[in-house]
C-alpha cells in the first residue's frame, strides 16, 4: 500500500519507489531505500512524518504517495 | 598549517563544532561560483595551528546538489591533512552513509561521534572502541553543545594526519564487488588519484565522473549489459546504495546498544510533534508563535497592559514640561520603557538605542559641527547629509536584529523546519513548498538576509519567483513611510484608523504576492513544485553562543550593505537637491531648481495615473522626488518628505494651512506640506503602495543580484518590480478615485487569466 494510507506506529518494509532520479537519490541519502524499515509516526491529509533509521522525515502527498511499503 | 576539513550531515551539529573549535578566527565567505556560505576559522591547541573548513552539510557525495559538489571536490582537489566527519549518535546508520563515501577517498578520516550526551541520556550506549575497531578509523566521542571531548577529537586528528591512508569500501561483499575491483585497476593504471572513489562512482554511474573518464565507463556498460538484480534491475546506484546500508546495519550498527524496552518509545520530540504538528492545532499555534514575536518586537503597548489597565501618560503624570519636553534624563529614560503602556522589549531597545545612543551621539555630532565655524554648504552636507544618513540606518539595526534573534531561536530549536513542513499544503496551491515560507516572512524585518535565505531552497524557479515577492513582504524601513502617511490621512479627514490603514497595507502586499507567484509559476516560471522531503531534526534548547554567532553574522552584513549603500546615497540625494544643473549651490529655499526637482518635473507626467503625477499643483514633483530617493533606501521616502518640507517651508513656497507648525517637527511639517500639493486620499493610498511593490533598495537589488545567478533572471526581476508597483498603484488610484474603474480592471484580469489558462492549456496539449 502506499505510505499515505500505512497505519500509525508499525514496522514497515519498503517495497517499491516511484520517483525521478534525483528524488529517489535523495530519499535514499535520508535512508529510505527499498527494502528498508520505516514507521509512520503522524499523517494527517496526505502529509506523514515517517521514522527512518532513527531519523524523522516529512514528506508531502504527491510522495507519501509513491512510496509503497508492506 | 595543516588543513582539516569538517564533513556531516546537515543538523549533525556539524556547524557548532565548527564554532566550538575556532571562535573568534571564524570567517564566513562564499565558495566559488555558488551562493553556498564558506566558513573557515584556525585551531590553535595543536603543537602547530590547524586551518578548519567547514563544508556544507550533506548527506552523500553524489554529484546532485550543489553542496555535495563543493564538499567532494574541496576533499578531492584541495587534499585536506585531515577529514573530521561528524557522525549525529542519535541517527547512526543514516549518517554513517556519507561516512563509508568518505573513507573511499585516500585521506585520514576521524569520526566524531556527536550527541554522545542524547543517546545517553534515551538510556542507549554506544561502543566507541568497537566502532573504531570495525570501521578501521579513529572514532572519538564529542558532545558540540557542551564542548565535550574536543581537544581529544582534535589530538586524535593531528596525530592520525601525518599518517598515510588508503580508502577502504564497505562494498566488499555486493554484487558489483569485482567489477568495482577491475574499474580501480584500470583507473590505477591511469595514474587517477583516490582511484577506489573514484571507481565506486563510476559504477554508480555518477555524471561527474562519467564526464571525467569516458573510456573506462565503457567497462561498467559492458558489465551492466550482463547483468541483472531482481529487484533493482541494472539501476548500480540505487544497488549500490543499498549495499551500503545493508552493510551499515549488519556491521556498524550492532555497536548501538539500546535500552531494553519495547520499540516504539517515543521521544520526547515526537510527543512536542504529537502538538506541535498537529493537523488541526499546528497552524493556529504557529500564527499564536509568529503573532508573539511580532509583538514582543514591534508593539508599544506589551500585553496591551495599556490599553486594558488604561494606564497613565507621561504627560498625566506631570513628568512634562510646558513645551512637552521631558523634565530631566531619568524622564528621557523612562520614556524608552513605558508612556501611557509598558513597551515591549524591541521597542524598548529600539528607543533606548535611537532615543539615547545614536540621538545623543548624533546631536552631539551635530552641534560640534555647526561650531565649527565651516562654510554653510559643508554643515548643511554633513550635519543633513552625511549625518541623517547614519541615523537612518542605525535606527533601524535593534529592531531587526531583535527579529532575528527570535527566528534564529524557531531555527536552532528545530521549529522551523516543522513550520515549512505544516505550510507546505497550503503553499502548494500557490505553486510553493513550505520552505519557501521561512525567506517571506523574514521580509517583514529586512529583504536583504531574506533573499539570502531563499538558498534554501533547491529549485531554481521556485527560487526566482520568492527572490521576487520578498519585497512585498513590507519590510522595517517601510514602515515609517506608512505611518506618516496613513498618519496624514487620519489627521486630515478626521476619519479613519491609522492601525487600520497600515494593517490593510500590510494586507495588500502579501495579497499582491500570492498574486504574483500565481501569476508567474503560470507564466514565465511554470514547473513542478519539487517534492517536499525535509528532515525534522530533534527538538533541542538554543545556544546562546550559537544565537550571538547568528547574530553577528548578519549584523554584520546588514550594516555593511546597508552602511555603504544608503550613505552614499544620502550624500548624492543632498547634493542633487541642492545644487542646480548650472553646479551652482543652492539655499533650501531655492530646491524647486535643483537638480533632483528638475528631473522630478520631467517625470511627473508619467505618475499621473498613479494619482501624484501631473493632476498636481506646484509642489506634486516632491512624491516623485521621494518615490525616487525611495529606489536606493526605503529610509529616504520619508527623510526626502521632510528635508523638503523643511526647505519648502523655510523658502514659504508653502503657506497658510496652519504653518504655525514648527519647521523642526518632521512629521507635521510633513503633513503640511502633502496638504499643501492638493493629493487626495487615494493618491496618497497608491503612492504608499507603490513604494511598497517597487524596486526594494540598492542594497536588496544587489543582493536580489548576487541572489539570482543569471543576468536574464535579475533584470526580469527589475522590471517585474517596476511593472507590478505601477500596476498595483494604478488599479489603487483610479478605483479609490472613480470607483466606476473597478469593472474596468475586473474586465481587465479576467482576460488575463483566460489567457493564461487557455495558453496552458494549449502548452499541456502539446506536451501529451
Amino acid at each position: 500500500m502506499p505510505i499515505v494510507l500505512a497505519p500509525v506506529n508499525a514496522a514497515l518494509k519498503i517495497v517499491k519507489i516511484v520517483a525521478d532520479d534525483k528524488t529517489k537519490k535523495h530519499l535514499e541519502n535520508l535512508g529510505v531505500t527499498m527494502g528498508g524499515e520505516i514507521t509512520v509516526l503522524s499523517s494527517s491529509g496526505g502529509a506523514v512524518v515517517v521514522k527512518v533509521k532513527d531519523g524523522r522525515i516529512a514528506l508531502d502527498t504527491m510522495l507519501s504517495k509513491k512510496i509503497f511499503v508492506a | 598549517m595543516k588543513k582539516f576539513a569538517l564533513a556531516g550531515n546537515p543538523n549533525c551539529g556539524k556547524t557548532t563544532l565548527f564554532n566550538s573549535l575556532t571562535g573568534s578566527t571564524a570567517h564566513v565567505g562564499n565558495w566559488p561560483g555558488v551562493t553556498v556560505d564558506k566558513r573557515e576559522g584556525v585551531y590553535k591547541k595543536t603543537p602547530e595551528h590547524v586551518a578548519i573548513v567547514d563544508l556544507p552539510g550533506i548527506y552523500s557525495l553524489s554529484p546532485y546538489t550543489p553542496e555535495e559538489v563543493i564538499a567532494r571536490n574541496f576533499i578531492l582537489d584541495e587534499k585536506p591533512d585531515c577529514v573530521i566527519n561528524i557522525v549525529d549518535a542519535t541517527n547512526l546508520e543514516r549518517n554513517l552513509y556519507l561516512t563509508t563515501q568518505v573513507m573511499e577517498i585516500d585521506v585520514p578520516v576521524v569520526v566524531a561521534l556527536n550527541m554522545m550526551d542524547a543517546v545517553e541520556k534515551n538510556g542507549d550506549a554506544i561502543d566507541a572502541k568497537e566502532l573504531e575497531k570495525r570501521l578501521g578509523v579513529p572514532v572519538v566521542k564529542i558532545s558540540a553543545l557542551k564542548g565535550v571531548g574536543l581537544d581529544e577529537l582534535m589530538q586524535r586528528a593531528y596525530d592520525f594526519s601525518s599518517q598515510e591512508r588508503k580508502g577502504a569500501t564497505v562494498l566488499k561483499d555486493s554484487a558489483l564487488a569485482h567489477l568495482i575491483g577491475d574499474v580501480k585497476i584500470a583507473l590505477d593504471g591511469q595514474d587517477v588519484a583516490n582511484p577506489l572513489f573514484h571507481a565506486v562512482k563510476l559504477v554508480e554511474q555518477d555524471s561527474i565522473e562519467v564526464e571525467m573518464h569516458k573510456d573506462t565507463v565503457k567497462m561498467v556498460e559492458e558489465f551492466k549489459a550482463t547483468f541483472s538484480d531482481d529487484v533493482f534491475g541494472d539501476d548500480f546506484e540505487a544497488l549500490v546504495a543499498d549495499a551500503r546500508y545493508k552493510y551499515i546495519s549488519k556491521n556498524f550498527a550492532p555497536v548501538l546498544k539500546r535500552r531494553e524496552e519495547d520499540k516504539f518509545v517515543s521521544t520526547k520530540s515526537d510527543k512536542a510533534d504529537k502538538v506541535l504538528t498537529h493537523k488541526i492545532w499546528g497552524i493556529p499555534i504557529f500564527l499564536v508563535i509568529l503573532f508573539a514575536i511580532f509583538h514582543l518586537t514591534f508593539s508599544e503597548d506589551f500585553l496591551y497592559l495599556g490599553a486594558i489597565f488604561h494606564l497613565p501618560s507621561l504627560e498625566d503624570l506631570g513628568l512634562l514640561d510646558a513645551d512637552g519636553e521631558f523634565l530631566n534624563f531619568g524622564v528621557k529614560l523612562l520614556a524608552c520603557v513605558y508612556d501611557g503602556a509598558v513597551f515591549s522589549p524591541g521597542v524598548i531597545i529600539n528607543k533606548l538605542w535611537n532615543e539615547i545612543l545614536v540621538g545623543e551621539l548624533f546631536g552631539w555630532l551635530g552641534g560640534l559641527v555647526e561650531g565649527s565655524g565651516m562654510e554653510a554648504w559643508a554643515v548643511g552636507l554633513i550635519n543633513n547629509g552625511i549625518f541623517e544618513g547614519l541615523a537612518a540606518v542605525l535606527s533601524f539595526l535593534p529592531q531587526i536584529l531583535v527579529l532575528f534573534l527570535f527566528f534564529s531561536i524557531l531555527e536552532d530549536s528545530g521549529y522551523m523546519a516543522r513550520i515549512a513542513f505544516i505550510l507546505d499544503r497550503m503553499f502548494r496551491k500557490f505553486g510553493l513548498s513550505g520552505r519557501s515560507f521561512m525567506p517571506m516572512i523574514m521580509g517583514f524585518g529586512c529583504s536583504i538576509p531574506a533573499m539570502i535565505n531563499t538558498r534554501t531552497l533547491a529549485d531554481e524557479k521556485e527560487r526566482t519567483a520568492t527572490v521576487r515577492v520578498i519585497p512585498f513582504f513590507s519590510c522595517g524601513a517601510k514602515l515609517p513611510i506608512l505611518t506618516a502617511v496613513a498618519g496624514a490621512i487620519v489627521v486630515w479627514t478626521g476619519a479613519g484608523n491609522a492601525d487600520l490603514i497600515t494593517f490593510s497595507m500590510y494586507l495588500l502586499g502579501i495579497v499582491s504576492a500570492i498574486l504574483a507567484v500565481l501569476l508567474m509559476r503560470n507564466t514565465t516560471l511554470r514547473g513542478d513544485t519539487p517534492p517536499f522531503i525535509m528532515e525534522l531534526p530533534a527538538y533541542h534548547a538554543p545556544q546562546f553562543k550559537n544565537l550571538m554567532i547568528h547574530l553577528w553574522d548578519k549584523a554584520k552584513h546588514f550594516v555593511k550593505k546597508a552602511f555603504t549603500i544608503i550613505l552614499a546615497s544620502t550624500i548624492i540625494i543632498w547634493l542633487f537637491s541642492h545644487f542646480s544643473f548650472a553646479w551652482k549651490f543652492l539655499e533650501d529655499e531655492e530646491i524647486d531648481q535643483s537638480i533632483l526637482a528638475q528631473i522630478s518635473m520631467f517625470l511627473q507626467p508619467l505618475f499621473t495615473p498613479l494619482g501624484f503625477g501631473s493632476q498636481l499643483g506646484a509642489n506634486g514633483w516632491v512624491f516623485v522626488v521621494a518615490a525616487i530617493a525611495g529606489l536606493i533606501a526605503k529610509e529616504n521616502v520619508i527623510a526626502t518628505f521632510s528635508t523638503l518640507a523643511a526647505c519648502l517651508i523655510a523658502g514659504g513656497a508653502i503657506s497658510g494651512a496652519g504653518l504655525e507648525v514648527e519647521a523642526e517637527d518632521g512629521i507635521d511639517a510633513v503633513r503640511a506640506m502633502i496638504d499643501a500639493t492638493g493629493i487626495g486620499v487615494p493618491g496618497l493610498i497608491a503612492f504608499i503602495a507603490f513604494n511598497m511593490t517597487t524596486i526594494p533598495c540598492f542594497a536588496a537589488v544587489a543582493t536580489a543580484k548576487a541572489e539570482l545567478g543569471t543576468k536574464k533572471a535579475f533584470n526580469n526581476t527589475l522590471l517585474f518590480w517596476v511593472a507590478a508597483s505601477y500596476v498595483i498603484a494604478s488599479a489603487v488610484y483610479t478605483i479609490g478615485a472613480f470607483p466606476w474603474t473597478i469593472a474596468l480592471w475586473v474586465v481587465a484580469v479576467a482576460a488575463v487569466v483566460v489567457c493564461i489558462v487557455l495558453r496552458n492549456k494549449n502548452l499541456a496539449k502539446k506536451g501529451a
